[in-house]
């Protein structure tokens, strides 16, 4: 009897520290998933103002007047080549 | 001194005092019952740690939870808007909005005035009564502020001011195909165009704070490169021509997909305007307008797929048509023109003439199944209903047969034209771009040669000398089209000097691969027009510098014979 009352104490308690081993180790899990989450997120956001700071630097209406300015034009039919003519195949 | 005890033979004596021992049977508990519910409790408790233990063991799924209380969303997560080659059109980024607890606004009259130093437009009697508000404990203030204006809210140092992140809609290419997209409210929903789409499609998440979409991006038919050159040219005509606004279709006539769409002035996406003032709607959808002779495309290709005509039988214009009290006159002397001709000279009579001999019925049924009398829907938005006369007469059928009378959506005549310039089929107009080899829905409306036929038709109107549409030509490029000049009526009359002009191109004509329909709203008559204000001087040379723009772009490579060398 004394023997099974011994054993069970050291099977509760050995239970008890495994679950709080358990739950520290969980809640440091989530610690680390939330971290990068919101790493994740931080880094999401950045691309995403990226991506649209270089579609806003590329819009069309920007680049139109820079490229005139350096005297690029739309391309003229006579600037077009037809391969096959032009090498006689 | 102590006691002693001594047993011996069952008897226990104290200091002399002889009691007698139990037997030893009764060394067993004496309350059994007790003993067995403790272990039992003992067990059970066990029983459930171990459970716990196996279920922690076997369930664990890598993903642990946190239960919080999950607060209502207040916005959406929309996903990125793109053009057909994958440029962005719009995206949701992270911004910060300016809230305030008046709880912890400790001087008001400071907080106000330091404020406005930043938002001078902010109404300062109700910040004042906002802040000066300690029941309530979130009031916003400012959203979506950029991130210099943030910085500079910050640096006031007031207490009882803070910032929350939210998602905001960016448009990078700013007013660029602004009616298209549409745009969204200040909780990021949408008030109109594609972005309403998204909505009505489910394609947005609820999100609480800033979590941006995880959707991939929806793909639209445009090519911003196009769109920017049709809205270039278009405002350039507007400029030239001193007109009041202008706009502009690009269709694919196989695939039916807008590739640029554009209507003048132009609205800014990122600032939509709940009630847009009558000129900045999006003409191309939603207003409806008598389009001319344009509309001529319809009434030939029906008097010829009918076979009741062919391009060269003659057709009498001598006189005047005259039905009940009105007469429909013409400028092109006595005489008969062929089909071909009532087409590239631009015939009222002729036209009327072959509208007649179909009939109203015939007519009615023949633009019905150009999609023309119904009122059309695109995933921009719901076109504007079509205007159709109340009753369908003889002098209907005759005004309707040159483009008066019946009032269409320009997306909608120009989903039509495109079936007639395409081999005969029609194919519904998108915003969306359509999946490489996806199958595309297609209806029959004439037959392919009669749109051959109309296509030569159209060449000979820009090529050939006597074409209405010769100023739509451009060198390398082979064009055909058809000009209109509609009066506008004003007060149930028409304003000789108020029209619309406009030009249905198609290129290259020989066979066909886009659309091209440009408007050009009241022009004045200026040097530039030559003192004209009908479309051959106007909608038309507007088109030929389009399509000499846009055609390399699109990858039409232009026709030797008809470039001049450098």
């Amino acid at each position: 009897m004394r023997l099974l009352m011994l054993s069970s104490v050291f099977l509760a308690l050995s239970g008890a520290v495994l679950l709080y081993a358990l739950n520290n180790e969980t809640r440091a899990l989530e610690a680390r998933v939330q971290a990068q989450e919101r790493q994740a997120a931080r880094l999401r956001s950045d691309i995403a103002v990226l991506k649209a700071e270089r579609a806003h630097l590329a819009r069309p209406e920007r680049m139109e007047p820079a490229a005139r300015a350096i005297g690029l034009q739309p391309p003229r039919p006579a600037q077009f080549a037809d391969a096959y003519t032009e090498t006689g195949r | 001194m102590g006691r002693s005890v001594t047993i011996s033979s069952g008897l226990i004596s104290v200091a002399g005092r002889p009691r007698p021992a139990p037997p030893l049977a009764e060394a067993t508990p004496r309350h059994p019952l007790r003993s067995a519910s403790v272990m039992l409790v003992i067990l059970a408790a066990f029983a459930s740690v171990g459970t716990q233990l196996v279920r922690l063991a076997l369930m664990n799924d890598g993903a642990p939870g946190v239960a919080i209380s999950t607060p209502v969303a207040t916005s959406v997560a929309r996903p990125d808007l793109v053009d057909r080659r994958g440029r962005l059109l719009a995206s949701d980024v992270e911004m910060p909005s300016l809230y305030a607890d008046p709880l912890l606004v400790v001087d008001r009259d400071e907080a106000v005035e330091k404020l406005r130093s930043v938002f001078p437009d902010l109404d300062e009697r109700a910040l004042r009564e906002t802040l000066g508000d300690k029941s309530r404990r979130f009031e916003w203030i400012r959203r979506g502020l950029a991130p210099r204006t943030a910085q500079r809210v910050h640096n006031l140092g007031l207490p009882g001011l803070a910032f929350r992140e939210e998602l905001r809609r960016a448009y990078p290419a700013g007013r660029l195909a602004g009616h298209v997209l549409g745009g969204v409210n200040v909780d990021n929903r949408a008030v109109a165009g594609i972005e309403q789409y998204l909505d009505r499609e489910g394609l947005v998440d609820p999100v609480v704070g800033a979590q941006p979409s995880t959707r991939p991006a929806v793909a639209l038919s445009l090519d911003l490169s196009v769109q920017h050159a049709l809205e270039s040219e278009l405002s350039d005509a507007v400029t030239t021509y001193r007109a009041k606004g202008a706009a502009g279709v690009v269709l694919d006539v196989e695939s039916g997909e807008v590739i640029a769409s554009a209507s003048l002035p132009r609205i800014d996406p990122a600032h939509p305007d709940a009630t847009p003032k009558p000129q900045e709607i999006d003409r191309v959808i939603s207003g409806t307008y008598e389009l001319g002779s344009i509309f001529k495309m319809m009434t030939v290709a029906m008097a010829l797929d009918s076979g009741a005509v062919t391009s060269s039988t003659p057709i009498d214009v001598s006189q005047p048509l005259s039905v009940g009290r009105f007469t429909i006159k013409d400028h092109h002397g006595g005489g008969s023109l062929s089909v071909h001709d009532v087409f590239v000279k631009s015939s009222n009579v002729g036209s009327g003439q072959l509208a007649l001999q179909a009939g109203a019925e015939k007519q009615r049924a023949f633009l019905a199944s150009l999609g023309l009398t119904e009122r059309m829907a695109t995933e921009a938005g719901t076109l504007a209903a079509p205007l159709l006369p109340r009753t369908w007469g003889e002098i209907e059928t005759i005004t309707i047969g040159y483009g008066h009378g019946l009032a269409v959506a320009p997306l909608q005549f120009a989903a039509a034209a495109a079936a007639l310039v395409n081999g005969g089929e029609y194919v519904a107009p998108t915003f969306l771009k359509r999946p490489t080899g996806a199958a595309i829905a297609r209806r029959r409306v004439i037959a392919k040669e009669t749109s051959a036929a109309l296509r030569e038709m159209m060449r000979a109107n820009v090529e050939d000398r006597g074409g209405t549409g010769r100023r739509a030509a451009a060198e390398g490029y082979r064009i055909g089209g058809k000009t209109g000049t509609a009066e506008i009526a004003v007060k149930g009359r028409y304003n000789p000097n108020a029209v619309i002009a406009s030009f249905v191109g198609a290129f290259p004509i020989d066979a066909p691969r886009y659309l091209t329909l440009v408007l050009v709203f009241q022009p004045a008559r200026t040097v530039a027009s030559g003192g004209e204000i009908t479309a051959s001087h106007t909608a038309a040379p507007v088109t030929g510098k389009l399509v000499a723009r846009i055609a390399p772009l699109l990858g039409i490579a232009p026709q030797r014979s008809n470039v001049r060398d450098l």
